[in-house]
């Protein structure tokens, strides 16, 4: 990844503003490699964990996880852009906060002011405070109302639909278009396949109960037993009464720090 | 007996001279919110003072006391009913002094006159006092009363005034709503792609029929289905394959008439919280029917339901007090969850019998 040219991350569900946004930016930006579209907020995140753009340009309102997450998600590891339309509430505070922004329909001339500033920060040293920009964004994904987080989910196995409580599931794994749950219910151990991908599930669940340590693997905080480190960028955790160990990827091993 | 067409003779009015209206509590707070203010109690409590020693030197002299009592009780009822009916001109207090005043006043200057050995000057002196607080009671509680009247009209119009506003600023003209959809003209018209001139007919389409919506207090519901239909074309052109729509209002129900913007609030309110959120979009349904008398119309998404957050509830709120106002309290606003998931908007409409 130490290509000269940055990379970048457009996300917006909407698809003419997201192909306006493109179009702007091959113009403004010419060199910016463009390495990932997303249409939702759960595709935008799961893009920046595949990709690791250095930019990311975020629609606020999105489904999924809507850009606020997404930005918070992402924190420090990328220079976040937020693209909005006129008369977001959230824009009072990015003024106030100077969080950088574009405002739909793109104008050209405020898009080259933007890449120019985003040029500057990649030579110098971030202009942003990282912690300011994050009490910023928490505090706006704290007026963002959630829905209700799942409770149950629902599996077919073989003939049957399993109602699996999500209290009762130990983690979730990726397997290409499906998600394997693996789950521990007082009827004993077992696991079954859903078909709702992993990267929609984790805008789902109760991001305080379901910590997400690899693109492909969501535990539940309880059922963790220990991380371990292995060697310099290497970490995996071990399990409470079972035998798996799972590996914690480079970008989520900052959760475990150790007080 | 007068005939029954000429106006009657309100014989309340002929005893009272006064404003009928009778205030309640709240509407005394919210007229006169602050008390008499200190100023105005020191400046009665002077001339209280001044004269109160200048009549007691003019009056005085043997066989005088009598009067002089008389003047001092006069005095301090005169002090009462004034502030009271300062406070509140349709109170009793100011009621009973109107007629207590003249009668209690009357009665002592006749009794005093009767008594021999009373210089006449002076009781005519009193009689003409008495008559003075009597002329300034009343003036007190018509012109109190008739400022309170008209404070309370203009408190009720500016609140109207300020609703109307609110309306207006509430009314469909969301910028967030108006900018993203330029967004997508523009892309399009610079892309040279055919869905740029439906979509620019629709919005316009939208903008023509939600523009003027909002003047009236009341429209057909032929007119909100057109908005409606102008919304769901926006917004189709804009989620594509995420929106599924349907709206179907029988013939005889279009002419009900409905608060502007009522069913248009609901379908916005479902696509927001019901389509948008749903990583593969949802579908939403618009429909109507005649039901014991009354017009239902139901709003039907199938996104988190319910219990999922809908905004502040401003919306809604706005709504139910609109939908009050027009047609009372049988007209109901409603949000439930729907059969098979989503959310369910119902509104009840009475229909002319």
């Amino acid at each position: 990844m130490n290509t000269s040219e940055p990379s970048a991350l457009v996300a917006d569900d909407e698809e003419a503003p997201r192909e306006q946004l493109l179009a702007a930016l091959r113009q403004a930006w010419p060199g910016l490699r463009i390495v990932a579209v997303a249409h939702n907020g759960a595709d935008a995140w799961d893009g920046f964990l595949e990709h690791e753009p250095d930019i990311c340009f975020l629609d606020i309102r999105m489904p999924g996880f809507s850009g606020i997450e997404v930005a918070q998600r992402i924190g420090a590891r990328s220079q976040v852009v937020f693209a909005t339309a006129y008369g977001d509430h959230a824009l009072a505070a990015f003024d106030a906060g100077a969080v950088d922004y574009l405002l739909k329909p793109v104008e050209p001339t405020r898009l080259l002011q933007t890449v120019q500033r985003l040029q500057a920060r990649r030579r110098n040293d971030p202009a942003v405070d990282p912690l300011q920009m994050q009490t910023l964004l928490d505090t706006l994904a704290a007026q963002l109302k959630r829905a209700a987080p799942l409770t149950v989910l629902q599996a077919a196995v073989g003939r049957e639909v399993r109602l699996i409580r999500t209290d009762e599931v130990v983690y979730f794994e990726s397997d290409s278009r499906y998600t394997r749950v693996v789950f521990d219910s007082p009827s004993g151990p077992g696991e079954a396949l859903i078909r709702t991908p992993l990267k929609e599930l984790l805008a789902q669940l109760d991001s305080a109960q379901f910590w997400q340590v690899h693109r492909s693997v969501v535990v539940a905080q309880h059922q963790i037993a220990a991380a371990v480190r292995v060697d310099e960028g290497q970490m995996h955790l071990t399990l409470r009464g079972r035998p798996e160990k799972l590996a914690v990827s480079r970008h989520f091993q900052g959760l475990f720090k150790g007080q | 007996m007068i005939p029954s067409a000429a106006p009657s003779i309100d014989w309340r009015t002929v005893f009272m001279l006064l404003p009928q209206r009778r205030f309640t509590a709240a509407e005394l707070a919210r007229a006169v919110p602050v008390p008499l203010s200190p100023t105005l109690k020191t400046a009665i409590a002077m001339n209280l003072g001044l004269m109160a020693p200048l009549l007691v030197w003019a009056f005085w002299r043997r066989g005088a006391a009598p009067t002089l009592v008389f003047m001092a009780v006069f005095f301090v009822v005169v002090a009462i009913a004034g502030m009271s009916a300062w406070r509140n001109p349709s109170g009793t207090v100011a009621r009973v002094a109107y007629w207590v005043m003249p009668v209690g006043g009357g009665l002592a200057v006749g009794m005093l006159l009767s008594r021999i050995g009373i210089d006449r000057l002076q009781v005519a002196a009193m009689a003409q006092l008495v008559a003075l607080g009597v002329l300034g009671l009343w003036f007190t509680i018509v012109h109190r009363h008739q400022y309170i009247e008209m404070r309370l009209l203009e408190l009720a119009e500016r609140e109207r005034a300020v609703e109307m506003a609110q309306r207006l600023a509430s009314a469909q003209l969301a910028p967030h709503f108006l900018f993203n959809t330029l967004a997508s003209v523009q892309h399009w018209v610079a892309t040279r792609d055919e869905r740029a001139a439906p979509l620019l007919q629709s919005l316009t389409r939208y903008l023509r029929s939600t523009l003027p919506m909002f003047a009236c207090a009341l429209h057909p519901a032929a007119d909100e289905i057109e908005a409606v239909r102008h919304y769901l074309d926006v917004m189709q052109a804009r989620l594509g394959a995420r929106l599924v729509w349907s709206v179907d209002v029988p013939a005889t129900l279009r002419a009900v008439m409905l608060p502007p913007g009522l069913l248009l609030t609901l379908v916005e309110n479902a696509v927001e919280h019901g389509i948008d959120p749903q990583l593969a979009g949802g579908r939403l349904a618009l429909r109507a029917r005649a039901e014991g008398g009354q017009a239902v119309f139901e709003v039907q998404d199938n996104g988190p339901g319910v219990n999922a957050p809908r905004g502040d509830g401003i919306g809604l709120a706005n709504s139910r007090e609109r939908l009050l106002l027009t047609h009372g309290p049988a007209a109901r606003l409603e949000l439930g969850p729907a059969p098979g998931g989503g959310c369910l908007a119902t509104v009840h409409i009475p229909l002319p019998t």
